[in-house]
């Protein structure tokens, strides 16, 4: 079956059980094999799993409720957590027979049964023959129960209250025999030690005073082993160096007691600080080590100093005072150099970031300068392309050169013209009007210079 | 109450019979729920003349919920915490190794079985765990020392 009808089915079960077959007193011995692992009695109703391994029906729901995550349709078995599906509820007969033979003791022995019987009678003992189970009073008008043992033997009710002539007083009807044979304070009883009769209600005032009494010494609790007859007593307690002593060994007890009090106390202030100096000195250790691990770079000696009481601290904690003094001799020094050692680890931060900073600048330097020099030879191709241009324009002009010179006072009119026109925008008229002879030759020489570019 | 018969079971059988250097008792009378245990510390292992005492708490959902160990003697070990709870980390007591088949006997073994053979890979201290590995003699002497001054 599959785990929700075990659950329902465990559940309709726990409901009409009547006895606790856990709670029974077991008197045979069993094997171990019989136990269920989880509730460790033998199995009730077992039930077995998948892998085989077997336990109470009840035990295996409150398993099952408890390590099934969330409506899953498998649990992890409680012995061996394979997952298990399926239950079934057919075990061998021979496991049920071996558990329903072990010896119980009657679950009624409050009540006085004394029986011993197969766990398997065990339900129908209770309910059907024992003795000392509980039914109603016979006596229609009484509502009280009463063991099934007496309604056999008498028919009355046994609750009714009956009246001891001898002792006065009521006494219910079920214990009258007992009170009248054993219980009575008016029966006679001899003293066990002195063997004077006395009646029962007076037996326990006469054993305080009975002289055959034998009496442990007053000094008993420090060991006199003296156990004697009442009147003897005080002649031993005279004697007993014990009791002589007793006073003193009270002092003595309470001294002891106030020490240990007061041991305890300091015991406990002994650990507070202790604790509180394994602190200091953890954080010392760790500061110092700190420290020497800095400076174990440059100065070799400041180093074996400092590692010095590092070591010590670490193979003897128990030294402590001593370690204590000298680290803090050394704390100033080493504040001062760990100050030291903060700032000049900030120069050194610094001076790096400058040189960063440097190498930054000149890169970008370096990267303007390049596409400048780009620029400046794009420009320089492009002015020569122009130059080339105008000397071929030039060309044709300086080979008509000669001949306009011989033309030249033939063109003069319209040269002034272009000149006049010239003056117009230049500020020079006349220098420009005395080049106008040689412009020919000039514009050649500015070709000559375009070629040195 | 299903636990409590089992929990006084399972105190009677320890009480009977008790595991070398372990002995068992309630730390009240009448709450089975709470044991007092006096732990030998194991020959061999620096705890070794120790006498620890260490406290067992069941939860009423035993056995379907692992017990909790903790030590109430200070002790040097990297498995347990080093405070004032001195709680024991135990792999089959976390909720997900606990098997309700696992009885208390067996839990107090393997935590005795623990003092002498530390597990520094599951450590709850690191800084002694650390030390267990690499430094083995400090580890020793201190965990002695501890012995001696506390157990």
């Amino acid at each position: 079956m599959n785990l929700e009808e075990f659950l329902a089915m465990e559940e309709s079960r726990e409901q009409d059980e009547l006895i606790d077959l856990r709670g029974l007193d077991f008197v045979s011995e069993y094997d171990s094999h019989l136990m269920c692992p989880i509730c460790h009695c033998p199995f009730v109703d077992p039930v077995h799993l998948q892998c085989d391994h077997v336990f109470c029906g009840s035990c295996l729901s409150s398993a099952i409720t408890t390590f099934r995550s969330a409506d899953s349709d498998d649990f992890p078995c409680p012995s061996c957590r394979v997952p298990a599906k399926e239950i079934s509820t057919s075990v061998p007969r021979l496991l049920i027979n071996m558990c329903d033979e072990i010896r119980v003791r009657c679950p009624l022995l409050t009540e006085g049964c004394q029986e011993i019987i197969p766990r398997g009678h065990v339900q129908s003992h209770v309910e059907k023959y024992c003795g000392y189970r509980l039914v109603p009073c016979p006596d229609d008008s009484c509502d009280k129960m009463m063991r099934s043992n007496d309604v056999g033997i008498k028919t009355k009710c046994m609750h009714a209250v009956r009246f001891c002539s001898r002792c006065e007083e009521n006494v219910v009807e079920q214990d009258f025999e007992e009170h009248e044979s054993k219980l009575c304070p008016v029966l006679e009883v001899s003293c066990a030690h002195c063997l004077t009769v006395v009646t029962r209600g007076e037996l326990d005032a006469h054993v305080e005073l009975c002289p055959e009494v034998a009496i442990p010494c007053s000094a008993s609790k420090y060991a006199c082993p003296v156990k004697i007859r009442r009147p003897d007593i005080k002649y031993h307690e005279q004697i007993c160096p014990l009791v002589a002593m007793g006073p003193y060994f009270e002092g003595q007890n309470a001294r002891l007691n106030s020490l240990e009090l007061g041991m305890r106390h300091l015991q406990q202030r002994n650990e507070i600080f202790e604790d509180g100096l394994a602190n200091i000195r953890s954080t010392l250790v760790e500061s110092t080590r700190v420290n020497s691990n800095s400076h174990n770079n440059r100065s070799s000696g400041q180093s074996g100093r400092d590692q010095q009481p590092r070591t010590r601290s670490e193979s003897t904690p128990d030294d402590s005072e001593d370690l204590a003094t000298s680290i803090f001799s050394s704390t100033a020094n080493s504040y001062l150099l760990s100050l030291h050692e903060s700032l000049r680890e900030q120069v050194g931060q610094l001076s790096h970031a400058i040189t960063d900073l440097d190498a930054r600048a000149s890169m970008t330097i370096m990267n303007e300068s390049l596409r400048l020099k780009e620029d400046m030879a794009l420009t320089n191709a492009a002015m020569n392309s122009v130059r080339m241009q105008v000397q071929w324009l030039m060309n044709p002009r300086l080979h008509q050169a000669p001949r306009g010179t011989v033309r030249a006072n033939n063109t003069e009119g319209t040269r002034t013209q272009l000149d006049s026109s010239a003056s117009t925008a230049g500020p020079s008229t006349t220098s420009a009007q005395s080049l106008g002879f040689l412009r020919p030759r000039r514009s050649s020489d500015t070709g000559r210079e375009g070629t040195k570019l | 109450m299903g636990s409590v018969k089992r929990i006084t079971k399972e105190l009677a059988e320890l009480t009977q019979s008790p595991p070398e250097g372990i002995t068992v008792e309630l730390a009240e009378e009448g709450d089975v729920y709470n044991w007092k245990i006096h732990m030998e510390g194991p020959e061999g292992s620096p705890y070794h003349k120790g006498n620890f005492l260490v406290k067992l708490s069941l939860p009423t959902e035993y056995p379907f919920k692992p017990p909790t160990v903790s030590f109430v003697t200070k002790i040097y070990h990297p498995n347990v915490t080093n405070d004032d709870k001195g709680s024991m980390c135990l792999g089959m007591l976390r909720a997900d190794e606990w098997k309700p088949s696992s009885k208390i006997a067996a839990v107090l073994q393997f935590a005795r079985q623990l003092l002498s053979e530390p597990m520094p890979d599951d450590a709850v201290e690191g800084r002694i765990a650390e030390q267990y590995k690499n430094d083995r003699p400090r580890y020793e002497e201190v965990a002695r020392e501890w012995t001696r001054k506390h157990a």
